[in-house]
């Protein structure tokens, strides 16, 4: 589904965020990207749907190149994955069932397949009861849930999540770590980047480590700390 | 025919245009000006062709012929030029008709019952279609057998015929000038309600909205700004028709001003394109200007 080949970048500032880094993420994987702020994750998965272009190396998404896409071919790319950002970003001046809508009538789908989908996709989220709040009246929580559901809402066949826990209580993070799960089961690769070690070492699925820029580390049942188990805390 | 997402494409563009109201009336405004000043420069342009062309239409070439020409060669020429496509009428006037008309020009200044004799000789009295080709038909003319002198006043035609082609060439640049800088204006306002929804435009992309598809609310949001600009526009040329006109027309009494020469409804129709033109060229430069950046 994935293929990451020798891809480095350096921000137009100087600062150099991956390097030289080589990733294969097969169809209907589950893959932890962790590593210390700052280490390159987020910009790795920018990379996946051509927010930011690499440097140099080549990437593959779904068969489309994904370093090589042409202006007019990003946004068919961009439909067929889900993103969770790390800043959410929600339409402040849209309701939640219209920011999930939104992802729907962007790529043309009918009126009657969105007045399906976003309720469902509400509903997996836990948030069917506040679908007419606006972002601004959300709890962190609630965004980042939104956030979720219109990631979800096209049923992609690759969902990244930047940190989606982030600011979820833990009953809340045990329900969304559940539902990426199932529709990992359903067949959608998932790829999580993550800085919450009890997820992680709960669900023993393939983690691969970020150290500055570069990948240390990829276990087939990894913990968040390189060869601690579950309960286990580094000092220091 | 999807109704619910023609209910969201207008719920969009009326969102965005009653949101930035301020700029919104910038660019209407800017539209309303820049139409008032075409449409008052179309209507005077008219105007003055009108003028000139009332008077290009009266020109006559009077066709003298020699004292011994005979009725045949005059035949001759009167059938070559009926069958010349671009001579209106040709009207014989003889030696006698000839007399008494400049009797009656001269209010019997002129004693002609002194003349032992008529010095008249027998003249036609052509008109043609196309004030241009005047001199053309008159050369024609003047090459024919029996033909003493063609005359017809020379120096007006060419200087109106010239006056036609400066207001003409004035006119292009004049309105090539109006429409720059207003689509300029326009073009600015709706770059700025682009840079004020930046993040919105950004998140679009992020889920995979085409650029199409992120442009078609701001080219319909320049279409109205156009539509609503010159509409009011028309408004006030309206107005200034029948308030101002009748007043300029009485202030200068020795141009025999014709407004009727301007035809009002297809004045009305390019005037209301163009301000719609305008609108949705300067949104798409706009915003097609944000989204390849
Ligand atoms: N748009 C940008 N321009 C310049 N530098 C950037 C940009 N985005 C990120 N960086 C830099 O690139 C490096 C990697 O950033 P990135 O956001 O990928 O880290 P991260 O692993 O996602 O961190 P976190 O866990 O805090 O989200 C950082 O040093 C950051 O300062
Ligand atoms: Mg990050």
């Amino acid at each position: 589904m994935i293929s990451v080949r020798n891809v480095s970048l350096t921000y137009p500032n100087g600062v150099r965020a991956l390097d030289n880094v080589s990733l294969e993420i097969g169809k209907g994987d589950f893959v932890f990207l962790v590593g210390h702020s700052g280490t390159g994750k987020s910009s790795l998965l920018r990379l996946l749907y051509h927010e930011t272009v690499p440097t140099s190396g080549e990437i593959t998404v779904d068969g489309i190149r994904v370093d090589r896409l042409k202006r007019g071919r990003i946004p068919a790319l961009r439909r067929h994955l889900g993103v969770v950002f790390q800043d959410y970003k929600l339409l402040n001046d849209k309701t939640v069932w219209e920011n999930v809508a939104f992802a729907m009538q962007v790529t043309g789908a009918h009126t009657k397949d969105i007045m399906r989908q976003v309720p469902r996709a509400l509903d997996l989220v836990g948030l069917s009861h506040k679908s007419r709040m606006f972002p601004g009246e959300l709890s962190g929580g609630e965004a980042q849930r939104t956030a979720i559901a219109r990631a979800l809402v096209n049923n992609p066949k690759l969902l990244l999540c930047d940190e989606p826990t982030g600011n979820l209580d833990p009953s809340n993070t045990t329900e969304i770590m559940e539902l990426l799960l199932r529709i990992n089961v359903k067949g959608t690769t998932v790829v999580v980047a993550t800085h919450n070690q009890a997820v992680v070492d709960r669900m023993r699925r393939r983690v691969v480590r970020l150290e500055d820029g570069k990948i240390v580390t990829d276990e087939e049942r990894g913990y968040y700390y390189l060869g601690l188990g579950q309960g286990q805390v580094l000092s220091g | 025919m999807d109704w619910g997402k023609v209910k969201f494409f207008l719920g969009e563009v009326l969102r965005n245009f009653t949101r930035n109201a301020g700029m919104q009336a910038t660019a209407i405004g800017t539209v309303a000006i820049t139409i008032v000043l075409l449409g008052a420069f179309l209507f005077v342009r008219a105007t003055l062709a009108g003028l000139g062309n009332d008077i290009l239409n009266q020109i006559e070439i009077s066709v003298y012929f020699t004292n011994d020409a005979s009725t045949h060669q005059e035949d001759a020429v009167r059938a070559a030029l009926s069958k010349d496509p671009r001579v209106a009428s040709v009207a014989f006037v003889s030696k006698q008709a000839g007399l008494k008309e400049l009797r009656a020009e001269t209010h019997g200044v002129i004693d002609t019952s002194l003349l032992t004799e008529n010095p008249l000789p027998d003249k036609f009295r052509v008109r043609v279609h196309d004030p241009a080709s005047v001199q053309n038909v008159a050369l024609a003319i003047r090459k024919m057998s029996g033909v003493a002198n063609v005359v017809y006043p020379q120096t007006i035609v060419a200087r109106l015929l010239q006056l036609g082609s400066v207001l003409r060439r004035v006119g292009i640049v004049v309105i090539a000038v109006f429409l720059l800088v207003a689509g300029i204006i326009i073009s600015n306002t709706i770059r700025l309600t682009v840079f004020a929804r930046r993040r919105e435009i950004s998140i679009m992309q992020l889920v995979g909205a085409t650029n199409m598809y992120i442009r078609a609310p701001f080219i319909c949001e320049g279409f109205l700004d156009g539509l609503i600009g010159s509409v009011i526009a028309i408004g006030l040329l309206t107005a200034a028709r029948f308030m101002l006109w009748p007043k300029l027309v009485l202030a200068l009494p020795w141009i025999q001003l014709n407004a009727s020469t301007v035809h009002a409804p297809a004045l009305v129709a390019e005037l209301i394109l163009t301000g719609a033109a305008i609108g949705i060229l300067s949104s798409w430069i706009s915003v097609g200007r944000h989204l390849r950046t």
